[in-house]
């Protein structure tokens, strides 16, 4: 009778325990990224989605042959994933060596929590470097004078492109003015096509609506105000202006139907614009890669056409000043070993950005915050993108930072939300301003 | 003489065992040490956990600092969390309200004994299987107004914006929500009428009462336990839909399924206040409680006690 | 006796009868409102990108294709099912071994503490995981087990026992105590009673809790999400939102993962689904 009870018994206790050996041993291998093998290399963590993707990784294996004491292992992440991703895994010590992000409020947060390295000093002692780029990137990079992150790969102001095929049958010229806009979503509402193709549900590109038209209208002084934390600096009139012209546009049936619902990581939202279902769109310059890739030689027919944002009537907003991200950032987390610290730096000199990456980058029509590539682009046969885009950069008078990376994320987050909402009417542009007030210092 | 006859063995057969009931039996206490200490340090701790962040200031970057009641004050004083409660107790009652009355009735019906019906059950249980994730994902392509069931059924009122319009997103996450969890309470029901003693409906019937009246009053008082249990279930169950709803609608278009359990996520790990969020677990723990103990006394004392007493 | 033993049956079907109209159509509406979701899923992961945007919906694919399977395949799925079934054993088999023994200490003991450490389980009960979620968090990583399995078992287990242990004291409380009496006659200790008397009648239960507590745990969605970050350590869920993130214009690619992450519970379903069915109704209706 017992040997029944013991067998059965120890089998239990061995099934209880066989989970938790080999949970035991998986999660010794993957103890973090941040303490690999105890030798160099570094961990690197990076978004997902061409032409970018393809982009970084051919990077990573030009620079890991002849580099293998400092090997760079890179791990993909989709957009809006990776903004809380990253978050938590920085909060868990576990961040990767090398953190990518925007800048602004964001790498505020990193730097004030010690998670991040000076880069200052490094960047002394490597001056041909630092002026490599252009020196309106370093802008984002500094939290109270410091440099903490490496600025990054290209720019990427906002533009407002159009399907070429669409305003031909419709006999129409792109938007100029504001007014322009309204009239020619009466025109394409008539035809059956969509005025705009919109991402709401992913709320930063309704954002990209809002930093233009506020700019536009009340100029750059309303969001530096705000971005100084000024009290009561969001119920500035040019803000209320700005809301009720966007639910104008939105009461028009200017955004294309069920856009709260299209994200922009899938990229549906610009699979609409190439694929006739919308005749404009307003979206950052990267997607012009994208759509490079992914449309079917829409782009390489030159169907599609770019325009910088209209103006507005009364506006006091220069219709040069841009709206965007002036560069991408990486940063080195401090809690990385030495080790994975020079490795990190080593990619950053020799790896990152070198003149096979900057080809790469102009080949999907992006422009690389290096100086001195004019040539280059000039030879390139989206020349006339790149051109246009790289004169953006050049000329405008002020290029403002995506609020949602200028500000920190606790006032990012409340922004966003008000924007679905004032999107969704179901806010008035005056409840938009004074839910904004609230977040105004955090 | 019989009666000395059982009375004498029975005093010869006192406990083999020499040591006193009452000893060995809190003896037994020590069986529920390692059940105890899983619970206590990663539910109870956690708990208290909870309660000391809802007073700390935490980006969940850096280090955590006291922040006293500010973030009591700042989340009692946010629409949001009224939002918040207001959708949670909404979501709770309708589902309560569409779930019970079809899960029952398909719970007896699934419990009768012709063949047709359990070849229905093998797949009214099918969602059952799902995980919630699978679930809003395909409701999400299903009705995809270009290309899902509205063009396949030719319904054009199936082609609405369903997740980008807010009353329709909340009536679609009730929807998915009963679409996943029927099954499950049909099969409590269903073990519950299964047990119900034939010899009940046989009675009746040769009192003459019809179908009907042998719902009503013998179905479902016979049930009560099983309703108190599948309802406990669906209440302390709905306060913590994370899953599906995430996926299917993150909370939106705006706030309009921003449930509590969804709030508390974006806000801490989204806005980076882990503080207010912690405060917004206190409250969900203290509306769970509370759910409970208020289930508990609707459905007796003796709840503990054996069902099968007084049969 | 023939007569006897008809009439009752023609009364009982004569009765269930009259309830088929309405109740048969009741019936077969829910089945059609199951069934049409897993039908469209099914055909739409055998069709091509093209075919889904050129087909009706409904249709059963002109050319079915695996393609979108060997996709989902290729990007780790096999991964994520290891890692599911894992923390799914990992976490039911504690969980049933813990509470049983607490179950019976709970019912055949006496005593304060054991009433104390009861209504704190029936307490338990009231507790969404969720809501503790932050303190799991900043505990796992002060453990050192963030990103790693075994930090999806753990809370697991503990938000298990509550529910867990009330469904199996509820059965123990059914045995009979003569069996008990009979037992400790035969001079068995309350452990060998445990186990040669209380664990084998409690069968039925322990199989409910265990398809019940292993169903919630494998397509458990918030732990993963906020404990692991490692594409190597997704489990079925994570990884299922990950690709329909990643690929949400391929819907045929995406429905295809929902069918593969699906798959294996199917599996067991069509081989068991009697013990799976029983075993889930058992331990709840009592």
């Amino acid at each position: 009778m017992k040997q029944p009870q013991t067998s059965r018994r120890s089998f239990l206790a061995l099934a209880a325990l066989t989970p938790f050996a080999v949970a035991a041993t998986s999660a010794c291998g993957t103890s973090g990224p941040g303490a690999s093998s105890g030798g160099g290399g570094a961990s690197m963590w990076y978004l997902s989605g061409e032409p970018n993707q393809t982009t970084m990784q051919k990077a990573v294996d030009a620079f890991n042959p002849a580099n293998s004491a400092d090997k760079i292992t890179v791990t993909y992440f989709q957009n809006d994933a990776y903004k809380t991703k990253i978050k938590t895994a920085i909060g868990a010590n576990q961040a990767p060596t090398i953190i990518y992000g925007w800048g602004g409020g964001g790498l505020k947060t990193y730097a004030e929590a010690n998670q991040v390295d000076d880069l200052t000093g490094w960047f002394d002692q490597n001056p041909d470097l630092k002026k490599k780029f252009f020196p309106s990137v370093f802008g984002a990079a500094t939290v109270n004078g410091k440099i903490y992150a490496l600025p990054n790969q290209y720019i990427a102001p906002i533009v407002l492109f159009y399907n070429k095929d669409l305003f031909q049958k419709a006999g129409v010229q792109p938007p100029q003015t504001w007014d322009d806009i309204m009239s020619l979503v009466k025109t394409f509402n008539d035809m059956g096509v969509a005025p705009f193709s919109l991402g709401g549900q992913s709320r930063w590109t309704s954002m990209m609506w809002l930093e233009y038209l506020l700019d536009r209208i009340g100029g750059p002084e309303v969001f530096n105000a705000i971005f100084e934390g000024k009290p009561n600096a969001w119920m500035d009139p040019a803000v209320i202006q700005t809301g009720t012209k966007i639910q104008e546009l939105v009461s028009a049936d200017g955004f294309i139907k069920g856009f709260s619902s299209i994200t922009a990581d899938s990229q549906a939202d610009q699979a609409l614009l190439f694929s006739g279902k919308a005749a404009m769109m307003l979206h950052g310059s990267w997607t012009y890669g994208a759509m490079k890739k992914a449309g079917q030689n829409f782009v390489q027919n030159g169907k599609l056409g770019f325009v910088p944002f209209p103006t507005v009537a009364g506006g006091k907003g220069d219709p040069k000043n841009g709206v965007g991200n002036p560069a991408q950032y990486m940063s080195i987390s401090s809690k990385a070993s030495d080790k994975e610290k020079e490795s990190a730096k080593k990619f950053f000199k020799d790896g990152i950005l070198t003149d096979t990456v900057i080809d790469a980058y102009i080949n999907s029509g992006s422009v690389p915050i290096v100086n001195g590539i004019e040539n280059k682009l000039n030879m390139s046969e989206d020349k006339e993108f790149l051109n246009f885009v790289y004169g953006m950069a050049k000329n405008a008078p002020n290029f403002q930072q995506s609020w949602d990376q200028a500000l920190s994320p606790t006032a990012a987050e409340a922004l966003l939300n008000n924007i679905d909402q004032l999107f969704l009417k179901s806010i008035t542009p005056q409840q938009f301003a004074e839910n904004m007030n609230a977040t105004l210092g955090k | 003489m019989s009666n000395a006859v059982s009375t004498a063995p029975r005093a010869a057969v006192r406990p083999a065992s020499s040591k006193p009931t009452e000893q060995r039996k809190t003896a037994l206490a020590w069986l529920t040490l390692p059940a105890l200490f899983f619970f206590l340090v990663f539910a109870v701790v956690p708990l208290a956990g909870v309660l000391i962040l809802s007073f700390a200031s935490w980006d969940g970057i850096g280090a955590i600092g006291a922040a006293g009641l500010d973030n009591w004050f700042s989340v009692l004083a946010d629409p949001g969390l009224y939002n918040a409660l207001g959708l949670t107790f909404l979501i709770m009652i309708v589902s309560w309200l569409v779930q019970t009355p079809i899960s029952l009735l398909l719970g007896v019906f699934t419990a009768g004994s012709q063949r047709y019906r359990a070849a229905l059950a093998v797949l009214y249980f099918l969602p059952l299987l799902l995980s919630s994730a699978a679930v809003a994902i395909a409701f999400k392509a299903l009705l995809d107004p270009n290309f899902g069931l509205a063009t396949g059924l030719g319904l054009p009122f199936l082609a609405q914006d369903w997740l980008g319009v807010p009353q329709l997103a909340l009536g679609l996450v009730i929807f998915v929500i009963a679409w996943q969890f029927v099954p499950f309470h049909t099969l409590i029901y269903q073990g519950g009428v299964r047990q119900i003693p034939k010899s009940l409906y046989e009675a009746a019937q040769i009192d003459g009462a019809g179908t009907i009246k042998q719902f009503f009053h013998i179905t479902l008082p016979q049930l009560k336990y099983t309703i108190i249990t599948s309802s406990t279930l669906m209440v302390v169950g709905s306060l913590t839909y994370f899953d599906l709803i995430f996926v299917l609608t993150g909370g939106g278009p705006g706030n309009s399924t921003r449930i509590l359990a969804l709030d508390m996520y974006l806000r801490g790990f989204r806005a980076n206040l882990m503080g207010p969020a912690s405060v917004i677990a206190v409250i969900l723990v203290i509306i769970g409680l509370a759910l409970a103990l208020f289930l508990q006394r609707l459905g007796g004392k003796d709840k503990q006690g054996s069902q099968l007493e007084g049969l | 006796m023939v007569g006897y033993s008809a009439a009752p049956n023609r009364g009982l079907g004569t009765r269930l009868r009259r309830l088929n109209i309405p109740g048969g159509l009741g019936g077969w509406l829910w089945l059609a409102i199951i069934i049409l979701p897993v039908y469209y899923v099914v055909i739409t992961s055998l069709k091509t990108q093209a075919g889904y945007f050129g087909q009706n919906p409904l249709a059963l694919p002109t050319s079915p294709t695996l393609e979108n399977y060997q996709m989902v395949l290729e990007a780790d799925f096999a991964t994520y099912f290891i890692n599911s079934a894992i923390v799914t054993l990992g976490s039911v088999i504690p969980t049933v071994l813990v509470s049983f023994m607490a179950s019976f200490a709970i019912v055949r003991g006496a005593g304060r503490f054991l009433k104390l450490v009861n209504g704190m389980f029936l307490m338990g009960l009231a507790i969404p995981l969720q809501a503790t979620i932050i303190p799991i968090y900043l505990m796992i990583i002060r453990l050192n087990l963030y990103d790693s399995l075994l930090a999806l078992m753990l809370p697991s287990i503990a938000f298990a026992i509550p529910l867990t242990v009330l469904i199996l004291s509820n059965f123990i409380r059914d045995v009979p105590n003569e069996l008990f009496e009979s037992m400790r006659l035969d001079g068995c200790s309350e452990w060998q009673t445990m186990w040669r008397l209380a664990l084998p009648l409690t069968r039925p239960a322990i199989v409910t809790v265990a398809i019940y507590n292993g169903l919630h745990v494998w397509n458990g969605f918030l732990l993963p999400l906020v404990l692991t970050q490692s594409p190597s350590l997704r489990v079925l869920p994570l990884g299922l939102w990950t690709f329909q993130g990643e690929f949400s214009v391929n819907i045929p690619a995406v429905l295809a993962s929902v069918v593969l992450s699906t798959l294996p519970i199917l599996v067991l379903y069509v081989i068991g689904r009697r013990q799976l069915l029983a075993g889930l109704t058992a331990g709840f209706s009592k």
